[in-house]
C-alpha cells in the first residue's frame, strides 16, 4: 500500500530509475536560438509572458505541472460532479483527514484561495504574520489584507553556500521576541512553510517544528503549516534527523501536522495534480467562519471551486506521493541536476533542495548590480540559449521601493529551476546541464535589465523589461 | 399554432455513471441527518439529482478528448489561447480573464467597478451576484418587470427590464452612482425566464444616454437566444449563434459561469471591452484566482470549455436541451401541478405557495416541499424562496420574496425521458398527498448565503 513502506528497495545499480513507465506523452516543438530571441523580445523579457509552445523544457514551476498516474486519470473519469455531497469530495475529505488529523477540511480551487480565506480572516490592518519565509502569493494575500509579513529564517540561511541539513528552519529566538514585542493578540498566525520554497526549497526539521509549536502554544498564537511539499520535507527528516529513519514518510508528515493548528495546501505540488488545494483546521469556530468565506468566493463546502474529478485525483495523488520508491526517485533526480551543476562550478543554493535547483545569480553574474536584476538576466539567457524556462526569485519577485523610489533589494538573487513531478527524463536534465556549459562560457557578456512597466502587487507575473545597453 | 416536433437528443450515450437506489425509510433518515436541507445530502443518497444544472453536464467525447489535450504550463498555456479565441469568436468580447468559476469573475468585477454607496440595477437578484455587489459596498436594485414576480403570468419574455424603473433609479441616484446595469440571460430566480432583444436594445439606449455600462451575466445566454429565436418577431430565421452574438454586442462586459450553458464541470471568465478595466482585472486575478493565463483553472478545463462554447450554440443541441425541460414542464401542467406558468429553459419551478397553501412563508413551504419530494422518490431539488432570499443587509430583516419556488433543474445531456417521467410521477404523487406535508423551523442559520448550509427540523 502507498505510504506504508519503510524504505525504498535497495539496488546495486547507481542509476536512478523511475518507478514507473510512460503511458501518455505530450510532444513539444524544438525551436532555434534566433526564434527564441524574437519570442522573448515579444514577451518583454519576462518568461512568464511566453506562450507554452515557445518553451522546450519548462522549469518555471513544479506547481500544477505533474504528470498524473494512470490511476489518477481513471479517477478523473470517475469524478462525481454533483454540486453538493459529491462522492469524490467524501473521498478527498477522508484522505486529507487521515493525513492531517484535522477535523475540518475545506476544499479550494488552489492554495492561494485557502490562504486568502484563513489569513484574510485572522489578518487585517495592525496584524503581523511570521514565517520562515513567506512565498510570493502568501505575502501578497497578507499584505492585501493590510497586515504585515515578517520573514525569520535561521541565521545564515540567506548565504547560498552555507551548508545546514535543515536550512529551512525558523529562527525560534526571534520568534518569541517578535511575539512579545508585537503582543500575542496582534500576531495573525505563524506560518511554517515546508519545504521553504523561497529560501531554496530547504527542509524544516521536526525539532524546529516542535519548538515553534511550543512557543505558539505558550502565547496562544495560531500555528499554520503551509504543507504543499510536506512529503518532500518528510524525506529529508527521514534521511537527516535523528530518530526518524525508522518511520514512514507519511508518519513523519502526520507527526508534523499534529504539532500545528491547521494547514493550507496547494495540492498542485505534492498531491501530484494539476489543480486544487485545501484548508484544514482544528478549531470549529474558525472553520465555520472560513466556510462562509469559502462559499462566497470559492464554491459550496463540498466542492470549493473544484470539479469532482479533480478532488478524486487529489485523493489518489496524496497517497501516491508518500510511496518510498517515488519519493526516492523524485529527490534523487533533483539532486542529479544539482550535483552536476555544482561540479561544473555553477554557483548554487546549497544543499540541493527538494523540488528545485536554485542558481545564485549574484555570483553567476557578479558584474550585474542587483538593481539591474541579475536573476532576470539569467532566466532570459537560459531561455534564449536552451529554450528552458525558469523563474527569478530575487529582487523582481520580492524587491520593494523606499519612499524615494529606490529599490530595496531582496536578500538573495536566485533563479529557480523547478522540476515538474514525473515529467522530464534524465536526458532532458542532461540537456539543461549542457546549456549551462554554454552560459558559463558567455557569462561576462550578459547585460542587466530594467523594468519598464509593473503592477502594484505580484509584479513578477506581468512586469515588462528591457535589456540595458551597457555591460 | 404549428404542432411542435419531438426534441430527440442529437447524440447517443458514450459513457454512463450508475445511480444508487434507496428505500423510503433510508431516505427519511438521510433527510434528518441533512437537517432537511437538500444541499446537505450526499450524492450517493440521491437518485435523480435536479439540485442544479451548474457543473453537472455530461461532456461530449470531443470535450473528453480536449481534457487529454490539457497543457498544464503555469504561464502561457495553449489551452488559454483556445479558450480566449472561442470567447472572442462566439461572444465577441475583446479581453478575457479566466476564473475558476463564475463567482470568481463576479468578485473581481464588483471590486473594480463598485464604490461605496453605489446602486446596481439588475433584472432580478441572484444570490452570489448580489452578495458580491454588497461586499463591494453597493446595493442591488430590482428593475425586472412586475410580471416576473407573478407565477401565473404567461408572458414570453418575463426576464425583461422595466425601463421606467431604471429611469427612476437614474433620476433618484444620479448616473454617477450607478456603475453599471446588470443584465442576466436568462433570469434564474424568476424561473429561468428570457429577456427579449427589443428590451435589451431599449436598455442600451437608455444607458447610452446616461453613459452607464451594461454588464452581462451570461451564464445561460444560449438558452436565452434560443427563446428569442422561437418567440421574438424577426428572429425565427437567425441561428442561435447569431443571436448570442447580437446579445453580447449590446453589452460592455460579461461574467460567466461556464458550468451552465458551456457544458463544462468547472470554469468561468470575466470578459471586458474596456482596456483600463481589463488591466485592473488582470492584476487582480493573480491575487485571488491565479495567473491571467489560467485563472485557477487546469489547462484541460480551459480546453474543454473552448469546445463546450462551440457546442452550446448549436441549434440542434439547444433545441433538445430546452425541449427536455419543456417536456417535463408540460407534463406537470397537464397534471394540474402549480408551476411557474411560462416554463423556463433550465428547469421547472414549482409554486410552493399554491402547492402547500396550508404552510405559511415563515414555515418555509418551498424547503418543506423539496424535502417531501426527496423522501418520496430520491429526487433532489432546490429551494428558491424565503430561505434563498436571505436577510436585508442593513436591518437584518428577512427578505420575503413573492415567489416561493422549488426548482427542478435539469442537467444538460445527463438524464433521459424516462428519468423525466419518474420525476413527474413523484411530483404528482406528492401533490396528491400534499395535505400531509408539514412546515419546518430553522435551527441553524449561517450569516451569508444561508440556504447552502442552514439546518431545519419539522414542526410537530
Amino acid at each position: 500500500m502507498h505510504g506504508e513502506t519503510l524504505a525504498p528497495k535497495k539496488m546495486v545499480q547507481k542509476t536512478i530509475i523511475e518507478p514507473f513507465r510512460i503511458k501518455s506523452v505530450e510532444p513539444f516543438r524544438l525551436s532555434s536560438e534566433s526564434e527564441r530571441s524574437a519570442f522573448l523580445k515579444a514577451a518583454d523579457y519576462n518568461p512568464f509572458l511566453l506562450s507554452s509552445d515557445q518553451v522546450m523544457i519548462d522549469l518555471l514551476t513544479d506547481s500544477g505541472t505533474s504528470a498524473m498516474s494512470a490511476n489518477q486519470w481513471a479517477g478523473i473519469i470517475n469524478g462525481d460532479e454533483a454540486y453538493a455531497g459529491s462522492r469524490s469530495w467524501l473521498k478527498m475529505q477522508a484522505v486529507v483527514k487521515d493525513l492531517t488529523g484535522f477535523e475540518f477540511i475545506l476544499p479550494t480551487h488552489q492554495g492561494r484561495a485557502a490562504e486568502r480565506i484563513i489569513y484574510g480572516l485572522v489578518g487585517g490592518k495592525g496584524k503581523t504574520f511570521i514565517s520562515n519565509t513567506h512565498f510570493d502569493t502568501t505575502r501578497a494575500n497578507i499584505e492585501f489584507s493590510g497586515a504585515e509579513a515578517i520573514d525569520i529564517p535561521i541565521e545564515n540561511a540567506t548565504d547560498p553556500s552555507w551548508i545546514h541539513p535543515f536550512k529551512g528552519n525558523l529562527n525560534t529566538e526571534k520568534l518569541e521576541k517578535i511575539i512579545l514585542e508585537k503582543g500575542a493578540g496582534n500576531v495573525g498566525a505563524v506560518i511554517l512553510t515546508v519545504t521553504n520554497n523561497s529560501g531554496g526549497g530547504q527542509p524544516v526539521s521536526m525539532a524546529n517544528t516542535r519548538e515553534v509549536s511550543r512557543i505558539c502554544r505558550k502565547h496562544g498564537v495560531l500555528f499554520m503549516l503551509d504543507c504543499c511539499r510536506v512529503a518532500e520535507n518528510a524525506y529529508f527528516i527521514h534521511l537527516r534527523e535523528e530518530g526518524y529513519s525508522g518511520k514512514t514518510y507519511k508518519e513523519i508528515a502526520q507527526e508534523m501536522f499534529s504539532l500545528t493548528d491547521g494547514a493550507v495546501m496547494s495540492a498542485k505540488k505534492d498531491a501530484l495534480v494539476n489543480m486544487g488545494g485545501f484548508l484544514a483546521l482544528k478549531d470549529k469556530d474558525i472553520a465555520n467562519e472560513c466556510k462562509s468565506l469559502l462559499i462566497i468566493t470559492e464554491g459550496f463546502t463540498t466542492y470549493g471551486g473544484l470539479s469532482g474529478r479533480d478532488m478524486e485525483a487529489i485523493a489518489i495523488g496524496l497517497e501516491e506521493v508518500f510511496d518510498a520508491d517515488y519519493l526516492t526517485y523524485r529527490m534523487k533526480s533533483t539532486a542529479y541536476l544539482g550535483d552536476h551543476l555544482n561540479k561544473m562550478g555553477v554557483p548554487l543554493m546549497l544543499p540541493i533542495g527538494g523540488h528545485a535547483v536554485y542558481i545564485d545569480a549574484k555570483q553567476f553574474y557578479p558584474h550585474i548590480p542587483v538593481d539591474q536584476y541579475p536573476g532576470q538576466a539569467l532566466a532570459c539567457e537560459l531561455y534564449v540559449k536552451g529554450g528552458i524556462r525558469s523563474v527569478e526569485i530575487g529582487s523582481v519577485m520580492f524587491g520593494k521601493y523606499d519612499s524615494m523610489g529606490k529599490l530595496i533589494p531582496a536578500s538573495m538573487e536566485l533563479v529557480r529551476l523547478a522540476i515538474p513531478r514525473r515529467v522530464y527524463t534524465q536526458s532532458h536534465m542532461e540537456y539543461v546541464i549542457e546549456t549551462f556549459e554554454i552560459l558559463l562560457e558567455d557569462r561576462k557578456n550578459v547585460r542587466g535589465m530594467k523594468i519598464t512597466e509593473e503592477p502594484k502587487f505580484l509584479r513578477h507575473f506581468t512586469a515588462k523589461f528591457e535589456k540595458l545597453d551597457q555591460v | 399554432m404549428k404542432k411542435e416536433r419531438s426534441w430527440a437528443e442529437p447524440y447517443k450515450i458514450k459513457m454512463v455513471e450508475p445511480l444508487f437506489m434507496t428505500t423510503r425509510e433510508e431516505r427519511e433518515q438521510f433527510l434528518k441527518d441533512a437537517g432537511y436541507n437538500t444541499f446537505l445530502l450526499r450524492s450517493k443518497q440521491v437518485y435523480i439529482d435536479l439540485l442544479t444544472d451548474s457543473g453537472t453536464s455530461a461532456m461530449s467525447d470531443r470535450q473528453w478528448a480536449a481534457l487529454m489535450m490539457g497543457d498544464e504550463s503555469y504561464a502561457g498555456s495553449e489551452n488559454f489561447y483556445h479558450m480566449e479565441a472561442a470567447i472572442q469568436k462566439y461572444y465577441g468580447y475583446k479581453h478575457v480573464i479566466p476564473t475558476h468559476q463564475g463567482r470568481g469573475a463576479e468578485h473581481i468585477l464588483s471590486q473594480i467597478l463598485i464604490k461605496k454607496g453605489d446602486v446596481v440595477p439588475g433584472n432580478m437578484y441572484f444570490t452570489t451576484t448580489r452578495l458580491h455587489q454588497e461586499l463591494a459596498g453597493g446595493t442591488f436594485a430590482d428593475i425586472i418587470i412586475d410580471e416576473a414576480h407573478d407565477p401565473d403570468s404567461e408572458l414570453p419574455f418575463k426576464g425583461n427590464c422595466d425601463l421606467n424603473k431604471l429611469e427612476r433609479l437614474i433620476t433618484k441616484h444620479g448616473a454617477e452612482n450607478i456603475p453599471y446595469v446588470s443584465i442576466a440571460t436568462t433570469v434564474n430566480m424568476a424561473g429561468g425566464q428570457p429577456l427579449s432583444l427589443a428590451n435589451l436594445r431599449e436598455v442600451r439606449a437608455l444607458c447610452d444616454k446616461h453613459g452607464i455600462m451594461i454588464v452581462h451575466d451570461m451564464t445561460r445566454v444560449a438558452e436565452n437566444a434560443y427563446m428569442i429565436q422561437r418567440l421574438e418577431e424577426g428572429y425565427g430565421h437567425k441561428s442561435t449563434a447569431e443571436i448570442v452574438r447580437e446579445i453580447c454586442d449590446l453589452t460592455d462586459a460579461a461574467t460567466m459561469s461556464s458550468k451552465k450553458d458551456a457544458l463544462v464541470n468547472i470554469g468561468g471568465f470575466l470578459a471586458v471591452n474596456d482596456e483600463k478595466v481589463f488591466e485592473k482585472a488582470r492584476n487582480m486575478v493573480v491575487v485571488y484566482e491565479g495567473l491571467h493565463t489560467y485563472g485557477g483553472l487546469a489547462g484541460r478545463d480551459m480546453e474543454a470549455l473552448a469546445v463546450g462554447i462551440a457546442e452550446s450554440v448549436d441549434d440542434d443541441h439547444i433545441r433538445a436541451r430546452v425541449g427536455q425541460v419543456q417536456y417535463l414542464g408540460k407534463k406537470l401542467l397537464e397534471a394540474g401541478i402549480p408551476i411557474v406558468k411560462t416554463i423556463g429553459t433550465h428547469g421547472v419551478f414549482l409554486d410552493a405557495k399554491k402547492f402547500l397553501p396550508h404552510i405559511s412563508q415563515d414555515q418555509f413551504p418551498a424547503q418543506s416541499l423539496a424535502a417531501a419530494i426527496y423522501a418520496d422518490s430520491g429526487v433532489r431539488t432546490m429551494e428558491r424562496g424565503i430561505v434563498s432570499a436571505g436577510r436585508k443587509k442593513d436591518t437584518g430583516e428577512e427578505n420575503r420574496p413573492d415567489l416561493e419556488l422549488v426548482r427542478l433543474t435539469v442537467s444538460r445531456r445527463v438524464y433521459t425521458q424516462a428519468h423525466m417521467d419518474v420525476v413527474a410521477e413523484s411530483v404528482e404523487y406528492v401533490y396528491s398527498e400534499r395535505h400531509l406535508i408539514k412546515g419546518l423551523k430553522m435551527v441553524y442559520e449561517p450569516e451569508y448565503l444561508r440556504f447552502f448550509q442552514a439546518r431545519f427540523e419539522p414542526i410537530t
